[in-house]
């Protein structure tokens, strides 16, 4: 199939995906049956407290694990299958970044080397036009020439993502998947490279799906979100309305404890604090997973698991309660 | 305004490896009173940790430091105590929680009896009374079904009761002082809402002084009472939280909090950004240490250090280290 | 490495000169015999003075070096190509063909090179091996029991490294395993197992010393130094030299060499651990670990 062909449907579509561990104690259900469409063109986050599943998550939808069980689509194709028959090809249409910029790449090239690596193993272009094409893609993150020569270690954290920016949009993808590549930086220079990603996405016409556990950046950027519990899907939606009124009891106490910046609002305003700390994906809580810290659990939660149902924000939730008319508001 | 509690002034430290030397505190100070909480907000490399806990004697192993100024706690010259008088002085006047928890609780050892031991050596406990202690004290740090946990390891914890623990050993000496260095960082959203809260109502309760060392705009915002913002080293801005995060004038602070997103406030155009890196504090210039990441710098910023100036009177005074923007905006000073 | 006695490597360069070019250095052919000069001390024609059968004792030095040389080089690349193939397979394979070549290789291991070695001349000594000259024995012997090292080194270089984030940041690129092997996992496994090869340099070159010492080696004419410990020892009352010598030479190679890869694998340890010496194992034991450091940094 041709990129032609298959334009028009979603970028990525992932139906029932799990991925378990088997560890020394005992099985993990890192992701547990998620469904997950990212539309093309999307700006697409994944939120969520360590444990649920995110990174597996997005590590699963390009291959870097293998999934237990369901399928991912990409662009339209199977993604094992399409890996399996072509890998290049494959690579060439959707790329990573990694949370560690400095340890995805190799200690001892350079920036240069680094940047030309895709452009080799891809055999595209000879000596002059790699040059050219590197020069370019530094041009494309906003890093001056001089950084060429250097090692990866002698950059700043922000530079470094930057080269490994750089590197994955190489090889022109359509798909950018990114795990967590603002955690590792400061406040200052994470927005740098929030804006980097920003205006990449409109100037390359990506589909960027991007895990991060800063929610108030998810919202400045993204325009769709999905908020994970326990490897499910807690809630989805388009971003900006799902922020300003989330349905799921877990992502209005994930957003209520994100501090305002302000004080006087953040000395204003009413708080919900959960207790305890999220279950351990190797023992999930039967019914609803949210079920053991949910401020309005109810006896069905612990005993039927909600499926997703569509809310009044145009988005879904998995809620018993997010079906009444005006949803649970705790 | 109460008498500050524990107070550093014109501190300068100076770190030297094999390879390089830097300056990471260059003439900065801050001073905190009983009752209040003072946030020390930087990025990695301002010296935000180095400054508060360099003067007792906690500094990065493997360096050579050479450190100056006058550090005082409760009126007394710490800087010149011997070392015996200090380590006792950080064990019981002074609690410190870290980013790890780990790195404050022994994993061989069960944890109440590590609490009890800190009680008993620090607050003068006998041993009876020092279990009882501990299993007060994480019960009070929000440690559910305290008696059993006594008798856990720290690996059978998770990480947010493990940060809970640590806070339960920090306040078992009693200290007067609790300093805490990126308390939250490594926790999760609802965690470190948790944990926040956990401090601020020990604060309330003991009446202690906090000392909250972070990069979290929004966890400055929750805790703090005031704020002094460090950048390479030196104070670039301080005063009451509230003037700083919604007022602030000096550049850098300005950017800093332009590029922290509010989702509450509809005002958000986008996050913006300070371009470029902090500066080599290998190198040391003269002039102002933000000068090259600065909109408004002007060549004398260059040249000239600028000095702390009161913008605003008042119980907590707000002060500034960037003279062109109290000149260019007309901003009355108070000296 | 400041304040570090560079001096001391000095025969192991010596000795590296003197082999490449013995043939230029050589004031006789060092097989000549010259019944009018026996046993003869120091002089201007014979520099070292001659052996009992009249040999210049210099030019004997001097080829000794070169067998010494050629052979140690050839042992050093046949054991590092195997081990570093070896090792790498099973560090990149992984499962159950890993474990499998690990437990030969730690069995090798196990066992003393030169016990392994002289076992295997032992064999060679058989009918089935008449068409392999001595020398050849040697080397295929000692090779045999060189390889376990490198091979343990590389694989544990290769599954260290395979771990890092930046293969999968390879493989996400689309490259292929031959890319990956060869662009960035041989590189490293090399510059550790040179490194570590040359501080095995001394421990080899003793080795062929002592196997012709025992008359299984390099076997007369050609000159050895081996060889000319056991001829000078029926001498040794009355013309020490003859032992002295040689003895001398292969001392200062051998602690020459041992330093050398010493001051290459302190560069790579702990500041810790520096400022005392290493015994070859600690050297390789240090070095393994820093690279595993380093991958972890």
């Amino acid at each position: 199939m041709t990129d032609r062909e298959s334009r028009g449907g979603p970028a990525i579509q992932a139906t029932g995906l799990k991925v378990h561990f088997q560890t020394a104690a005992g099985l993990v259900r890192a992701v547990d049956g998620v469904d997950l469409t990212v539309a093309r063109g999307a700006f697409h986050g994944i939120v969520g407290e360590s444990g649920c599943g995110k990174t597996t998550l997005a590590r699963a939808l390009i291959g870097l694990q293998s999934a237990t069980a369901g399928q991912v689509n990409i662009l339209g194709r199977d993604r094992a299958e399409w890996a399996r028959a072509d890998r290049k090809g494959f690579a060439r249409a959707v790329q990573f970044i990694f949370q560690d910029p400095l340890g995805s790449m190799s200690r001892r090239q350079t920036v240069g080397q680094t940047l030309e690596e895709p452009l080799q193993i891809h055999g595209q272009g000879d000596r002059a036009a790699r040059r050219g094409r590197v020069a370019e893609l530094l041009d494309l993150v906003a890093l001056p020439a001089t950084v060429l020569d250097r090692l990866p270690r002698s950059l700043s954290g922000g530079q470094r993502q930057r080269v490994s920016i750089a590197r994955a949009l190489a090889l022109s993808p359509q798909v950018l998947i990114c795990d967590e590549p603002l955690s590792a930086l400061d406040v200052s220079v994470r927005a740098q490279i929030v804006n980097l990603f920003a205006r990449l996405q409109a100037q390359l016409g990506l589909t960027i799906v991007i895990v991060a556990h800063d929610l108030a950046i998810v919202r400045e950027v993204c325009s769709a979100v999905t908020v994970m519990y326990l490897g499910r899907v807690a809630e989805e939606g388009a971003a900006k309305p799902l922020f300003d009124d989330p349905a799921h009891p877990y992502s209005q106490a994930l957003l209520s404890a994100v501090p305002s910046p302000d004080p006087r609002i953040e000395a204003a305003r009413p708080r919900i604090l959960l207790e305890g700390d999220p279950p351990s994906p190797r023992n999930p809580p039967p019914g609803c997973r949210f079920s053991t810290r949910c401020p309005v659990v109810e006896p069905r939660c612990r005993e039927t698991e909600p499926a997703l149902r569509t809310v009044q924000h145009g988005g879904a939730a998995a809620c018993h309660l997010a079906d009444a008319r005006d949803h649970a508001m705790i | 305004m109460t008498a500050p509690i524990y107070e550093v002034e014109g501190l300068v430290i100076d770190l030297y490896t094999p390879t390089v030397s830097v300056r990471a505190v260059d003439g900065a100070g801050f001073h905190v009173a009983p009752g209040e909480t003072l946030a020390i907000v930087g990025e990695s490399g301002s010296g935000k940790t180095v400054m508060t806990l360099g003067p007792l004697g906690l500094l990065p192993e493997g360096v050579a430091v050479d450190l100056r100024g006058t550090a005082r706690a409760d009126g007394k010259d710490i800087l010149a105590m011997s070392p015996s008088d200090l380590s006792r002085l950080r064990g019981g006047f002074f609690g410190v929680i870290f980013q790890d928890p780990m790195s404050a609780l022994n994993p061989m050892l069960k944890i109440g009896p590590q609490l009890a031991e800190q009680a008993r050596r620090y607050a003068g406990l006998s041993a009876e009374a020092a279990r009882k202690e501990a299993v007060s004290l994480l019960a009070r740090s929000g440690i559910p079904d305290p008696e059993d946990r006594y008798g856990r390891y720290p690996h059978e914890l998770s990480g947010g009761m493990l940060q809970r623990a640590m806070i339960a050993l920090a306040l078992a000496a009693r200290p007067r002082v609790l300093i805490a260095d990126e308390p939250t960082t490594a926790l999760d959203a609802t965690v470190q809402a948790q944990i926040l809260a956990l401090i601020r109502q020990i604060q309330k309760e003991d009446g202690i002084a906090v000392i909250l060392i972070t990069h979290d705009i929004g966890a400055v915002s929750v805790l703090a009472d005031r704020v002094a913002v460090l950048y390479a080293g030196q104070v670039a801005e301080e005063g009451s939280a509230v003037d700083v995060l919604t007022a602030p004038v000096h550049p850098y602070t300005r950017g800093l909090l332009a590029s922290v997103p509010d989702f509450r406030s509809d005002n958000a155009s986008g996050t913006k950004e300070i371009p470029g890196i902090p500066p080599n504090q290998a190198r040391l210039e003269p002039g102002c240490r933000f000068v090259d990441r600065c909109d408004r710098a002007i060549p004398a910023c260059r040249s000239r250090r600028p000095r702390l100036q009161a913008v605003a009177k008042g119980t907590v005074p707000h002060r500034v280290a960037c003279p062109v923007v109290i000149a260019a905006e007309g901003i009355v000073t108070h000296d | 490495m400041k304040n570090w006695p560079w001096a001391i490597l000095a025969p192991a360069l010596l000795f590296v000169l003197i082999g490449l070019f013995a043939p230029l250095i050589m004031t006789h052919d060092p097989g000549a015999q010259d019944y009018g000069a026996l046993l003869t001390g120091p002089s201007g024609a014979h520099w070292l003075g001659t052996d009992y059968l009249g040999r210049d004792m210099f030019s004997r030095i001097v080829g000794g070096a070169r067998t010494s040389l050629v052979a140690m080089a050839f042992v050093l690349l046949a054991a590092l190509a195997i081990g570093v193939v070896i090792g790498s397979f099973a560090g990149y394979v992984g499962g159950k063909t890993e474990l499998v070549m690990i437990s030969v290789i730690d069995i090798v291991l196990a066992l003393p090179s030169l016990i392994i070695a002289l076992a295997l001349m032992g064999v060679f000594s058989g009918d089935n091996f008449t068409w392999m000259s001595d020398y050849w024995k040697m080397i295929v012997a000692l090779t045999m029991a060189w390889w376990a090292n490198y091979a343990r080194m590389s694989r544990a270089v290769v599954v260290a490294e395979l771990q890092q984030p930046y293969i999968e940041a390879a493989r996400v690129m689309g490259a292929s395993h031959l890319w990956i092997f060869t662009r960035h996992i041989l590189p490293h496994v090399l510059g550790l197992v040179v490194v570590y090869a040359s501080a095995d340099a001394g421990a080899l070159v003793l080795a062929i010393a002592t196997l012709s010492f025992l008359g299984l080696g390099v076997a007369p004419p050609t000159p050895e130094w081996g060889q000319m410990l056991v001829d000078g020892m029926s001498y040794i009352e009355e013309y020490p030299s003859l032992v002295v010598i040689p003895g001398l030479a292969l001392t200062a190679v051998v602690v020459s060499f041992n330093l050398l890869g010493e001051a290459f694998a302190l560069q790579k340890v702990p500041r810790a651990v520096r400022g005392r010496f290493l015994t070859r194992k600690k050297v390789a034991r240090a070095a393994e670990e820093s690279a595993r450091k380093e991958v972890e940094a």
